[in-house]
């Protein structure tokens, strides 16, 4: 359920940012806001897994899952930042891609720990 | 953060590139740090828990992803118009295609992947594109803009 609400933020973030770039836009507090929440979102998740890996969940990969977690975390940050900075179309471009990157991490997630997602 | 930026256009400022907007170069340097990022992380734990197991693989690997990061530091300083940053795409771009070329030539090479196993196939081949893209992109960059002022190499 959380993973379907973190896939939908970062795709709207990530076509949105995707817009801009298109219209030559930089980014505005809308995209920004969509930046944050993608990454506050990931933060959740994160946030979930670690309790559930506490719980005794028990993931093969421990390593690769946190990882992955603070990857995409850094990502949605990073993106957001950049976007922030660099004033032009370009910014708005790398915000797209440090939202919707991290939905491939989301996908190898659910591979690595189905029972995390159960 | 000052608001006043100085667009000096042909006085012999600061050899760096400028402060302001860096253009597509941006979308470069936050390509290059997702690459050193993953890759790093990759090649460590790889070689972290098992080395043994696929040692020509994993020491690749680790060939990859400080490419990655030299890359990156390289564009974050100079530029697009660095010759150091163009140099290291160049040493990208023949590791992506002898590494992928040997993992469809010599499998057993390769009992475990690496960045750049058939030619970058399991990031989507984006480490085949990302070295050509960037050259193309600097080749563009050297030729068409402004001549900014540079010391030396």
């Amino acid at each position: 359920m959380l993973s379907i609400v973190v896939a939908v933020v970062c795709g709207l973030t990530g076509l949105l940012a995707l817009y801009y770039t298109l219209r030559d836009l930089s980014a505005d507090l809308i995209l920004l806001a969509g930046a944050l929440l993608s990454a506050l979102v990931w933060v959740l998740l994160g946030v979930v897994l670690t309790l559930r890996d506490l719980g005794g969940g028990a993931p093969p990969e421990r390593v690769t899952l946190y990882g992955y977690l603070l990857t995409a975390v850094v990502m949605t940050v990073g993106g957001g930042w950049m976007g922030l900075f660099e004033r032009s179309r370009w910014g708005s471009l790398v915000v797209a891609v440090g939202a919707l990157v991290p939905i491939v991490l989301l996908m190898r997630l659910h591979q690595i720990w189905p029972g995390g997602f159960a | 953060m000052s608001t006043t930026h100085h667009r000096d256009t042909a006085s012999a400022g600061s050899a760096r590139a400028p402060r302001s907007n860096r253009g597509f170069e941006i979308v470069l340097i936050a390509a290059y740090g997702i690459f050193a990022l993953s890759a790093t992380a990759r090649s460590g734990v790889q070689i972290g828990r098992h080395f043994t197991y696929a040692p020509v693989a994993y020491s690749l690997s680790l060939l990859a992803a400080l490419t990655y990061i030299a890359v990156m530091i390289a564009l974050v300083r100079g530029g697009a118009r660095s010759v150091l940053a163009r140099r290291l795409c160049l040493v990208e771009l023949v590791g992506v295609l002898v590494v992928g070329t040997l993992t469809v030539v010599d499998a057993a090479l390769f009992p475990d992947a690496t960045v750049w196993s058939v030619y970058g196939q399991g990031y989507g081949y984006v480490p085949l594109a990302l070295p050509i893209i960037a050259l193309v992109y600097m080749a563009v960059t050297v030729r068409q803009g402004p001549r900014a002022p540079r010391a030396g190499a």
